[in-house]
């Protein structure tokens, strides 16, 4: 099956920590086809600190095997400072809040910081793209309106897990 | 206030504490109906103590009638343990046995337990996620640190997420647990909603807000499906 891979080798990929879950354990094919499809591209996924948090439970272990295998890095993106980034936070924040109809004071401050941390990260490198992935599609919408309201659209790029690696999912999934 | 209101987002549903006395009245607290409600008591609990259980009889009430062969490939049982929890669970009267017909096929109907007062509510689907503890090692790390009630929230939970009316963040806080193994325990239970959506006839019970907006694989594209039974639409 052939699907076209949206990341390239001149990209830098964000990765929210909840990829590493939708594509399972390392024994899983998902997540081996995930592992290909950044490998192909000749990119190492950016896991920024603040959204991956601790590596310490055994739940971890999906993103130490990448960690350890070099496909995957955690790096220490600096807070939104610039005021496109701290705006981009705000935006995601009343997207989430829109979205789960919760109020933004319960809309976790995480979910809502990677939209900052990306625009940022363009203002700091003056990177030509950045791509976002998050599997979490309330968090994603977040971050799409935030990047489409601050005028970053051709710079910023965001992603579930399925434009990578495709809709297939029945090669994984044990039912009962 | 309706039944939907009440439903938290961690998956309990708000109780009026302590409940109103009229809720049992002469007729249900009667020793003779008491009794006679016993054995289904006995049976759910047999079935929320016994995942490897909870499995088979799930498998025959989604997919029968099957006969026990094809419960041993479907759940990749022995011959020896299949035959020892049909046994089990026709003796519970959960499975129906029909010995008319050679190989025996089996039935079972769904059960459903709703107690609002407390919260609990039990469905084929919650009884699938439990049983999921059997071939899935994240969802045994979550029932040996957290329990089954926090499974049966994190299932509610990952219903809403599916239907995007949650974050897997928002899930950690609601249920108290880590962030990422809330991550974690959402991907796990996905089996139970992808196919209780379609099997379980109460499944509506325990999402009553969201039954009909999850985004999950559909039942046909997922490859190794157990065979369905021609069942009429």
């Amino acid at each position: 099956m052939s699907r076209s891979n949206p990341l390239s080798s001149e990209q830098d990929v964000l990765v929210d920590a909840n990829i590493f879950f939708a594509i399972g354990h390392p024994s899983n094919p998902k997540y081996a086809r995930f592992r290909s499809a950044i490998r192909n591209a000749g990119v190492v996924c950016k896991l920024p600190q603040r959204v991956i948090g601790e590596l310490g439970g055994s739940e971890m272990d999906r993103v130490r095997t990448a960690l350890d295998e070099g496909w995957a890095e955690i790096i220490d993106a600096p807070s939104p400072a610039d005021g496109d980034a701290v705006a981009a936070s705000d935006i995601a924040t009343r997207t989430i809040a829109n979205e789960t109809g919760k109020p933004e004071h319960e809309v976790e401050k995480t979910d809502a910081i990677l939209a900052g941390l990306a625009i940022q990260y363009v203002r700091d490198r003056s990177t030509e793209r950045v791509v976002v992935l998050t599997d979490d599609k309330p968090a994603r919408k977040g971050i799409e309106n935030a990047v489409t309201a601050q005028g970053y659209t051709d710079v910023i790029f965001v992603y579930g897990l399925t434009a990578i690696i495709g809709d297939d999912s029945g090669d994984s999934m044990r039912l009962i | 206030m309706t039944a939907d209101d009440r439903i938290r987002s961690d998956g309990g549903i708000d109780a009026l504490d302590p409940p109103p006395t009229d809720i049992m009245d002469e007729e249900t607290l009667d020793p003779e109906a008491l009794a006679q409600n016993a054995p289904k008591l006995e049976t759910v609990v047999q079935l929320l103590n016994q995942p490897a259980l909870a499995r088979v009889y799930v498998y025959v009430c989604y997919w029968g009638p099957v006969s026990p062969p094809e419960i041993m490939d479907g759940l990749e049982l022995s011959k020896s343990t299949t035959y020892e929890y049909i046994d089990q669970l026709v003796d519970l009267g959960l499975v129906d046995r029909d010995d008319s017909i050679r190989p025996q096929q089996l039935t079972a109907d769904p059960i459903i337990i709703v107690e609002q007062y407390v919260p609990i509510v039990i469905t084929p689907t919650v009884l699938h996620a439990l049983a999921l503890q059997e071939v899935d090692e994240d969802v045994e790390y979550f029932m040996d640190r957290y329990g089954t009630g926090k499974l049966i929230a994190a299932l509610r939970g990952a219903g809403l997420h599916f239907a995007g009316k949650t974050t897997q963040r928002m899930v950690a806080t609601d249920i108290d647990v880590r962030e990422t193994e809330a991550m974690m325990i959402i991907y796990a239970l996905e089996p139970a909603l992808t196919v209780g959506r379609t099997h379980d006839p109460f499944f509506e019970h325990l999402f009553p807000d969201v039954h009909d907006q999850m985004d999950l694989s559909s039942l046909d594209e997922v490859d190794g499906a157990p065979a369905e039974s021609d069942s009429p639409e």
